[in-house]
């Protein structure tokens, strides 16, 4: 199991005046699961992305420690799994495929295992074979879910992970963070409440539509 | 989950999956070869053999390969953004080993264009018989030069808005040189007059190139 601490101090993201993610403080030490809460616009994806290492604060300080060790913005996409609706895959290539790429790519010991385990673990593994341009939204969804866990990080990030989902997909979510919460730690950006009651912790977000900054 | 993560393995199986999304989609090699088979019987059925005009000769091949090729070299980093799959790559590996892999992935397009090209040129344009060693140098530094210019370029214009006037404006001087040279140098090895002053340009220009890239690549999808 990794220790994992994630501090925000007053991070904040612009992208025009009195857009992007207001200044926001917080600290996460240890395994569990943090709901990220804000009216659309306040900027949950936008923390999301920059946890990730994908986007730069433009202002305050981000720091992800694993096992007390400093993790640098470049090196952030070996610990984190990131799954969001932004996130598209290659849709001339099999949903084995494209995963079995980003395994090679990341030089993964017995990426074939780990393929079929991921695929497993989100109920895809019998679509391995389909070209993910011929997935449903919501598989595509569990597409998206199985790429983040792929290389077991510690830290899970899941941007609207119930979206397109049906209940046998939301279950699969539950899932997936009840045992990942365990051991890592899962930051849910989310406006559902049954996805809000997987959290221990929240972090609110100011700013957004119809909630001024 | 344990991992070896090295650049080697991420440019390599960026350069796999370049080849296997190319042959599936056949996105770029049918278009620049349509476009070099086109050209090059068009011109032969307007002008003729060209036998004797060796200057003519350098400069059309240069075009045919630069035109037939330049869309598709750039657009390695282009089918990313618009495809939306840059968040996926970036999740995946370095900047700098995506950057290689696709440079690797654009030497090979531009090899496989030039087998089929360079072969029908020589045969529609009545071109005399090349210096087969140095006509091959200077094809390959040359391909070198503008498969680095082209991703590098391709690297910069992906996520900016107005990246068909950035391509022109950006690309005009880092191609001009290498044109200038690799006409000159397959004009020459045809004229039996010397080219080691033209391949060393070529060569220099792309080690700079290459040199400059290695530096950008990793600034560059810093938001």
């Amino acid at each position: 199991m990794a220790a994992i601490r994630i501090e925000a101090r007053a991070v904040a993201h612009r992208f025009a005046p009195g857009r992007g993610l207001q200044p926001v403080t917080f600290v996460h030490d240890g395994a569990g699961c943090v709901a990220v809460l804000g009216t659309n616009g306040a900027g949950k994806s936008t923390l999301l992305r920059m946890i990730a290492g994908l986007l730069r604060p433009t202002s305050g300080v981000l720091e992800i420690r694993v096992d007390g060790a400093d993790v640098p913005m470049p090196a952030r996409r070996r610990v984190v799994g990131y799954a969001s609706p932004e996130l598209a895959f290659y849709d001339e290539f099999t949903v084995g495929e494209n995963l079995a790429f980003v395994a090679d790519a990341r030089g993964m010991d017995g990426p074939a295992a780990a393929v079929r385990d991921a695929l497993d673990r989100v109920g895809l593994l019998e679509r391995i074979d389909d070209r993910v341009a011929a997935l449903s939204s919501g598989m595509k969804q569990r597409l998206r879910l199985a790429f983040a866990l792929l290389h077991r990080p510690p830290l899970l990030l899941l941007d609207e992970p119930g979206s397109h989902l049906d209940d046998v997909g939301r279950a699969v979510t539950e899932a997936i963070v009840a045992e990942h919460r365990r051991t890592g730690l899962v930051l849910l950006a989310t406006n559902e409440p049954r996805e809000r009651e997987l959290a221990d912790s929240r972090i609110e977000l100011r700013g957004g539509l119809g909630h001024p900054a | 989950m344990p991992t070896r993560e090295s650049s080697f393995a991420a440019a390599w199986a960026i350069l796999r999956k370049e080849c296997r999304s190319e042959w599936r989609t056949r996105y770029g090699l049918n278009s620049a070869l349509l476009f070099a088979v086109t050209t090059l019987t068009a011109v032969s059925f307007a002008v003729g053999r060209m036998g004797d005009r060796t200057d003519v000769l350098a400069a059309l091949l240069w075009v045919v390969i630069l035109f037939a090729a330049l869309a598709s070299l750039a657009h390695t980093f282009v089918r990313e953004v618009e495809g939306h799959t840059l968040t996926l790559l970036r999740l995946t590996a370095a900047a700098t080993p995506i950057a290689v892999g696709k440079l690797l992935f654009n030497l090979l397009f531009l090899g496989v264009l030039e087998l089929v090209t360079v072969p029908l040129f020589l045969i529609l344009m009545g071109a005399p018989p090349p210096h087969w060693g140095l006509f091959l140098g200077v094809l390959a530094l040359g391909s070198a030069a503008l498969a680095t210019a082209a991703t590098l370029v391709g690297a910069v214009i992906a996520q900016t808005r107005g990246r068909g006037a950035l391509f022109a404006g950006v690309s005009l001087p880092l191609l001009l040189p290498l044109l200038a040279a690799a006409v000159s140098a397959t004009r020459a090895q045809w004229s039996g007059n010397p080219v080691t002053f033209e391949l060393r340009l070529l060569a220099a220009y792309t080690l700079a190139l290459l040199a400059a890239s290695l530096l950008l690549y990793d600034h560059l999808w810093e938001d």
